[in-house]
């Protein structure tokens, strides 16, 4: 499955960095029971709890964060399984400085899926990986605006 | 020989039970002190295993144990061979790779079993598998068989250095020297998928080893209860005759369940045996999606070579069959694919080699059509172009190419079948087959009057007409053994598999008609190791005929020994009496007569003497083998209409002709087809298992992966007959089980195309769905 957007926060760039880069603010970001505890300066550990159609579960995974050029952009390299099936995915994140204190998102990724996940909540995974993605951006925007 | 019940639609013995809600399944069986299994399955479709991590699931109260391939000791070891390569084709490639029960150390495919958690409840077994942390690296999938055989492919089976499971070549005459005398040759690429077998009721096992009186008794679902008895047997080391194999009623067959050696089976039976307890397993239908087994993808190259009267001179057949990650069933699909591809054509020349190829999905083993399927569709697609090319009526096509009324039967093919002997045509009137089912759909007024109507109107309404042929009752053998007990009723007992096929009616009507009682006297046992030893099993729509004849054959030899005892008793000649009305009566002396259950108490005293020689009771045991497999055949015809915006089909008609020889229960030989065609429709427009690159299957649920509704179907099938009898067995019967299923693919392809009148609309792929044909009649447009 393939991942492409763009958003504008309210805020400069330095402050959405900051923000896409504290891993408390990232798990709150993602909605279920998320945990994300940092393993190294690049590296976390964690699981999250999903529910996709009939499929639930908890997935443990690793959150890398890769070829980071701070703050201007970085590679999201996400590997998790669980007893509802495993997902790999790479993400990059870009975000460039706009006019008004404000800074452009974009975001291209993908995302390998399997097991029960694949095979049973196929037709409800591009709806809910859509959901979450825009629930998690306006977590993010919350944030940066209380940081301004 | 009597025929008073034979041929009747007698109403079916079993139906009470099963309407009135007290036919048991493998969900009603049940022990006090059972658990419950459930098992760890694979994400992953290729992977490497490197541990298992069992310690937490093992602390939720309520697990009693966890087993994973270690714990399996000298159990742990591939499964037999189910069905041998056909050896007696020379030149042929054949590597073979069983399942084992638990995976060691690479996964092969997705649904592989890891582990198995053995609870007080399946609630309990379900959480526990949750809570198994398995390690494993994730290796290059094998999907697609054409790129499996490419340089540089992962392979599914790393020490065979190549992803071919078998390569067999067959040819009558020499293609490549038809092709040069023929006017015209068209070569053409055709790919058919086949789906789930899709059973109402999911596999169950339950194994109980008895410690004290060291017997295993098991309760499946199986179509095999001889085979599993044997195979459990062989695996555990056990006597056969300590081996219990009881099959409940079933939830539909259709193909796999005939598979034994199965992972859940060997794990089941295995923890009964170490915990002393009864072990029971049903599976859920995401489990059968990905566990069990299915049929699959053929790629097949064809060309066709035939002259501009058309008549077809040859026809070379090259495909690729997709067998899954092991082959226990090794070659039966595509040889059937092979038998039934020239069907009833006179075709001289048939050149025909497929390559089977390893795969890192799910097993295939055959589904209700089984290989034949396949076949038909190339065959009869194929003739479409013929028609095309010429531009004559495909009917005619047909009629030009079809093996004469004339023709002396039995025709040898020269084509090596899945019983290993050679494809024998046994008995036929194929032009009667056509010029019936043109009678009944009313091919000619359709085509000269209505289609041109509905064409002025814009509406897109078709008609196909297609044949086929289903080699049926193929051996090695089935036996039963029947008693006149002395109640008078008539116990007839096999070992045979039943899953709804009516076999509690048929076989009593066979048995009652020798036997001379009523059909509801005669109490038919099926799939109980105990009350019947040998036999093979329920596949390739045998029961009527191989079974059937081992009833028939049966039944004269206790009516043999009725007719000898009440000669005894009477002091007439066996000349003189009569058997009927459930008793024996002597020819024109009203008094003098003996209800059969009296007859059999004297015929087995229990003081005083019986003659020295002669056998006590009224019982036989005897047993029918066929020399090779009687071939049914027939045709299937509709007129279709296409929605242009939502591309469903409703049928304005449809039509179905089969002659399967000497009919038993006409009733249960239209449920037969109905349910045949059913599947049929789902193999045309609805059923596909969709697999992404990786292997993955992507519609694993019932939401995704599509079964035809009864509004999909047609709202009548109009079923016509014609009653060849088979030479090869004493009743003359064909099977009928798979024929319904065998013909809808290239019927729907036919009467589509016939509905838009595209000149580049060809359909060479099923299955179809409407968006399928949306598609490909947009694109047509397009180039027009």
């Amino acid at each position: 499955m393939e991942i492409k957007g763009d958003y504008t926060f309210n805020g400069p760039r330095p402050v959405v960095w900051s923000v896409l880069r504290d891993v408390n603010i990232l798990a709150t970001a993602i909605p279920g029971e998320t945990t994300l505890k940092p393993i190294s300066a690049t590296e976390y550990e964690g699981s999250i709890k999903l529910k996709i159609g009939p499929v639930s579960g908890v997935f443990a995974g690793k959150l890398t964060v890769a070829d980071e050029v701070v703050p201007e952009s970085c590679t999201l390299i996400i590997e998790g399984k669980g007893g509802a099936g495993f997902a790999k995915g790479t993400g990059y994140i870009k975000l460039t400085e706009q006019p008004d204190n404000k800074t452009l998102m974009q975001y291209t990724g993908e995302l390998g899926i399997g097991g029960k996940l694949a095979s049973v909540g196929q037709r409800m995974i591009d709806s809910v990986a859509k959901s979450m993605i825009k629930g998690g951006l306006e977590k993010l925007e919350k944030e940066v605006a209380q940081r301004l | 020989m009597e025929k008073k019940y034979l041929g009747q639609r007698v109403i079916r013995n079993e139906d009470p039970r099963i309407l009135t809600g007290r036919g048991k399944y493998m969900a009603d069986i049940t022990y006090h002190n059972m658990l419950h299994a459930a098992f760890l399955r694979s994400d992953y479709p290729h992977a490497k295993l490197n541990s298992v991590d069992i310690s937490a699931a093992l602390e939720i109260p309520g697990v009693i144990a966890i087993y994973t391939a270690e714990d399996l000791g000298d159990y742990w070891h591939p499964g037999p061979v189910l069905v041998p390569a056909p050896h007696s084709i020379p030149g042929i490639t054949a590597n073979s790779r069983t399942q084992i029960p638990i995976v060691k150390d690479i996964i092969h495919h997705q649904g592989e079993v890891l582990a198995m958690v053995v609870a007080e409840n399946r609630y309990i077994a379900e959480d526990a598998l949750a809570s198994i942390y398995v390690d494993s690296d994730p290796l290059d999938a094998v999907e697609n068989v054409e790129a499996a055989l490419k340089p540089g492919s992962p392979l599914v089976h790393e020490e065979l250095g190549t992803n071919i499971a078998t390569y067999v070549r067959q040819e009558r005459g020499n293609f490549a020297e038809c092709k040069t005398k023929a006017d015209h040759v068209i070569h053409q690429k055709f790919i058919m998928d086949r789906g789930s077998a899709g059973a109402m009721e999911n596999r169950g096992f339950c194994a109980n080893w008895d410690e004290d009186a060291q017997q295993l008794t098991i309760h499946c679902n199986t179509q095999s209860p001889s085979g599993l008895r044997n195979s459990m047997a062989a695996w555990f080391g056990i006597p056969e005759q300590r081996v219990r194999v009881v099959v409940p009623f079933v939830g539909g067959g259709f193909g796999p369940k005939v598979m034994t050696n199965q992972p859940e089976e060997v794990l089941c039976t295995f923890a009964s045996i170490k915990l002393h307890r009864p072990v029971k397993w049903l599976e859920d239908r995401a489990e059968n999606f990905i566990g069990t087994t299915a049929e699959r993808v053929q790629v097949h190259d064809c060309e066709i070579a035939f002259n501009k009267d058309g008549k077809v001179l040859g026809v070379r057949d090259s495909f690729l069959y997709d067998t899954g990650a092991f082959n226990p069933y090794t070659a039966t699909i595509p040889l059937n694919t092979q038998t039934h591809t020239t069907g009833m054509y006179d075709i001289p020349v048939f050149l025909t080699e497929f390559t089977s190829v390893f795969t890192n999905k799910m097993i295939c083993s055959p589904v209700r059509g089984a290989g034949r399927t396949y076949g038909v569709f190339v065959m009869e697609r194929m003739l479409d172009m013929v028609a095309r090319k010429l531009n004559v009526d495909p009917a005619k096509v047909r009629e030009i190419n079809l093996i004469a009324a004339e023709a002396k039967f039995p025709l040898e093919t020269g084509i090596i079948a899945q019983d290993f002997a050679q494809f024998v045509l046994d008995s036929g009137n194929y032009p009667a087959v056509l010029k019936k089912a043109r009678e009944m759909i009313g091919y000619e007024d359709f085509k000269k009057n209505q289609q041109p109507k509905f064409r002025a109107e814009g509406r897109y309404v078709g008609i196909g007409l297609v044949l086929f042929t289903e080699n049926t009752g193929v051996g090695p053998y089935e036996g039963t053994k029947i008693t006149v007990g002395n109640s008078g009723k008539v116990f007839a007992s096999s070992i045979y598999g039943t899953q709804g096929q009516g076999h509690f009616t048929v076989f009593a009507q066979i048995v009652a008609d020798q036997i001379g009682c009523k059909v509801e006297d005669v109490i038919i046992e099926t799939g109980d190791t105990d009350k019947f030893a040998w036999g093979t099993g329920t596949f390739a729509s045998r029961g009527a005929t191989v079974l059937g004849n081992a009833y028939h054959h049966t039944a004269t030899l206790v009516r043999a020994k009725i007719l000898a005892t009440a000669s005894r008793l009477f002091n007439v000649p066996e000349s003189e009496l009569e058997l009927g009305d459930g008793m024996v009566k002597v020819a024109d002396m009203p008094d003098k007569f003996i209800k059969l259950g009296d007859l059999a108490t004297k015929a087995n005293p229990m003081r005083g003497t019986i003659k020295p020689g002669t056998e006590p009771g009224l019982e036989a045991t005897g047993f029918y083998a066929p020399p090779y497999g009687a071939t049914a055949y027939g045709a299937a015809a509709a007129i279709m209409e296409i929605d242009p915006l939502s591309f469903n089909i409703k049928f304005h008609k449809f039509i179905f002709v089969d002659d399967c020889g000497t009919v038993i229960n006409p009733m249960i030989l239209d449920g037969q087809l109905h349910g045949g065609i059913q599947m049929g429709v789902g193999n045309a427009y609805f059923e596909k298992l969709v697999y992404d690159e990786n292997a993955q299957l992507l519609n694993g649920s019932l939401m995704d992966y599509l079964i035809p509704r009864a509004t999909d179907m047609p709202t009548k099938m109009e079923i016509g007959h014609l009653n060849t009898p088979s030479p090869l067995n004493p009743l003359g019967i064909k099977g009928v089980g798979e024929s319904g299923t065998i013909p809808i693919p290239p019927l729907y392809c036919q009467a589509i195309e016939d509905a838009f009148n595209l000149p580049d609309l060809f359909i060479t792929e099923v299955p179809l769905s409407p968006s399928i044909v949306y598609s490909l009649v947009e694109e047509a447009k397009a180039k027009k």
